[in-house]
């Protein structure tokens, strides 16, 4: 069991929580990797740049909405009137925002399977490899 | 109360112990105790994160004031909701991939300084502390009116199960009392959403139509402002419950409980879906409770409207489904706070005793005795506090909690994520401020001074005018951590990189 304290202790490979992360060609002990180097690197710039494409834009269209719902709410009328029969356009605002969560939860899924991959290779360019299951 | 409830009762309590007996002989180190191993799947961390998510404040409060307020009692489930994405798309990932057991964990893998570490476990405890008197001051309550026994017995009996849950079973145990509450309690929604929308002939046109007619409020109670009249207020509140979210220390300790940030991603998807299906459901639980119950027989049961559900399944399904639903309620509270007594225990026996008075250094055997003596401790504390403070009002202490959260802990989250010159100073201060201001411009708010005798805490005139500080509060954390890190200047820009690459790419765990 890793008994080496995140970010405290340096030591060589452990098991953490069932899989083993092994430095794949250097030998039993684990060497501070050059993190300003993969910081550099091609793949990693790129992973961060299109991780903030996503989430820089998805972050402030979910706050702006919310927020702008609320500001709505509370200080106007706009929402009172019925959209259908007797429902209200406040409800189907309020649940637009629930739709816009899960969809938002969803594009974000997809994306990520992608992040994934870029960290993958940029983890594996510099030698690194997440090894084995639970 | 008849002989359904106390068999419903009994079962539920008999299926948790069993649960924790078996879980009990997998808790064998401070990682199973605090994270379950860290073996838990994604849909089963996702369930156990609405288990944790969703207080008997949110079953029995919302479904409350949306049968009392309409529009007004379902606006906070839009916040609560919303928040997750704030959850996903900022605190999730970094948090699996840099921590171990606690919030302090990930800020300290950027900055290993005692002094953050010991302030983020300080606005943890306080958090916690704040967020467990709101449960068991309301699951009291409600025991009290559902059992009909006394206020301290009904605390002691709550607190007394937690305790048994955590102490033995740590992690594991209570994962799985909040996977089992989720499955009950969206059980018992759909049976009530169910009965309900029949009563509407399942046509959600005539729903809102009869609604209209069916309250005091008229058609008022369809349209926002029934309950929040301040603009500014509720906007306050809003954007604590939106951000708070992602600061709570009960719900970042579930992202420890699976292995890496893929599976952390996906307990968020699960939870989003299900607490907001849950939510929306709410909605047919308040209403047909104002159209079947009637808010004289709801607010002359519970003034605050905390029984709208209960006497909903009682009208509709009768003494069994009434029971069923009393016990829901009963499980629900129990797994929230077993989740908040481990999270308050870690903040102690990892933060404080094992990484700051040991500096790192304790054995196994230590690091497991420390967690239990801590559980204990946190309990009987909170146990005490809820006794001498069955008058306090829930909802009041339920967004405070959100909004030290938001206040003290996501703008350190977000400081150590995203930039580069945040350093030492900067995180103490972000900390600091976040929570002192917070708690400042409370105690001098109109929840807890009132010109008005016994309308508050204290009498005399709040010297803050509104009653959740989180939209001057939550700027103040930010501006502290901008200040704080000027201020000394110092900066560690091959850390940041570490921290950078760590973070997004979720290699080098072992760091």
């Amino acid at each position: 069991m890793a008994k080496s304290i995140t970010g405290e202790v340096l030591q060589g490979p452990v098991t953490k929580e069932g899989s083993e992360v092994k430095p794949v060609d250097t030998g039993e002990t684990l060497e501070v990797p050059d993190f300003e180097k993969i910081e550099r690197s091609e793949g990693f710039k790129n992973l961060m740049r299109k991780k903030k494409l996503f989430l820089i834009p998805a972050t402030a269209l979910f706050l702006g909405l919310y927020l702008a719902f609320n500001i709505v709410i509370s200080y106007t009328n706009w929402l009172d009137t019925p959209i259908a029969g007797d429902i209200p356009w406040v409800w189907v605002f309020a649940f637009g925002l629930f739709a816009m969560t899960w969809i938002l939860v969803t594009v974000y899924m997809k994306r990520a399977a992608r992040f994934d991959k870029m960290a993958e290779e940029t983890l594996r360019e510099f030698g690194y490899e997440e090894k084995g299951d639970i | 109360m008849n002989a359904t409830v106390i068999i419903i009762f009994l079962v539920i309590v008999a299926m948790t112990l069993v649960i924790t007996y078996f879980a009990a002989k997998r808790t064998n180190s401070a990682s199973d105790f605090y994270t379950a191993g860290g073996g838990l799947t994604g849909w089963q961390n996702g369930m156990a994160i609405a288990g944790d998510y969703l207080s008997a404040a949110s079953f029995l409060g919302i479904a409350g004031a949306i049968a009392l307020f309409g529009f007004d009692g379902f606006l906070f489930s839009i916040g609560y909701l919303v928040a997750y994405l704030v959850v996903l798309f900022v605190v999730a990932e970094p948090l699996r991939n840099l921590g171990k057991y606690t919030l302090a964990d990930m800020i300290n893998a950027r900055f290993n300084a005692k002094k953050v570490r010991g302030a983020a476990a300080l606005s943890s405890i306080t958090i916690v502390i704040f967020y467990m008197i709101a449960q068991l001051v309301g699951a009291g309550a409600l025991i009290q009116l559902l059992f009909g026994i006394d206020y301290i017995w009904a605390v002691l009996l709550v607190g007394i199960m937690m305790t048994i849950y955590v102490l033995f079973g740590g992690m594991t145990a209570t994962s799985w009392v909040q996977i089992i509450k989720a499955v009950l309690l969206m059980l018992g929604t759909v049976i009530l959403s169910f009965l309900v929308l029949k009563n509407f002939n399942f046509n959600i046109m005539e729903m809102f139509t009869q609604m209209k007619t069916a309250t005091p409020h008229g058609e008022a109670y369809l349209k926002p402002g029934v309950k929040y009249e301040i603009p500014l207020d509720t906007i306050s509140l809003m954007l604590a419950l939106v951000l708070g979210t992602a600061g709570l220390p009960h719900i970042l300790m579930r992202f420890f409980t699976v292995r890496d940030a893929k599976t952390a991603r996906s307990s968020v998807m699960w939870a989003t879906w299900i607490v907001g299906i849950f939510y929306v459901m709410t909605i047919f639980l308040g209403f047909g409770a104002a159209a079947f119950v009637g808010a004289d027989l709801i607010t002359s049961t519970n003034p605050a409207g905390n029984m709208a559900a209960p006497l909903l399944a009682q009208a509709l399904g009768g003494d069994v489904l009434m029971s069923f639903i009393s016990a829901v309620a009963f499980a629900t509270i129990l797994a929230v706070v077993a989740g908040l007594v481990l999270t308050g225990a870690s903040a102690f026996a990892h933060d404080i005793y094992g990484q700051i008075i040991k500096k790192g250094k304790a054995t196994e055997r230590q690091q497991m005795l420390a967690a239990r003596y801590a559980s204990v401790g946190v309990s009987v504390f909170s146990i005490l506090l809820a006794i001498f403070a069955q008058s306090l009002n829930v909802a009041f202490l339920v967004s405070l909690a959100f909004c030290i959260a938001a206040s003290a802990n996501l703008p350190v989250i977000v400081y150590t994520i995203f930039w580069k010159k945040f350093n030492t100073a900067g995180a103490v201060s972000a900390i600091l401020t976040g929570l002192i201001s917070a708690l400042v411009l409370v105690s001098v708010s109109p929840s807890v001074l009132s010109p008005e005798v016994g309308a508050a805490i204290f009498t005399g005139t709040p010297l803050f005018p509104l009653t959740n500080p989180a939209i001057i509060s939550i700027p103040l954390g930010f501006i502290g951590g901008f200040v704080g890190t000027l201020v000394s200047r110092e900066i560690d820009a091959k850390k940041f990189a570490e921290v950078k690459v760590r973070a997004n790419t979720g290699g080098f765990k072992q760091l």
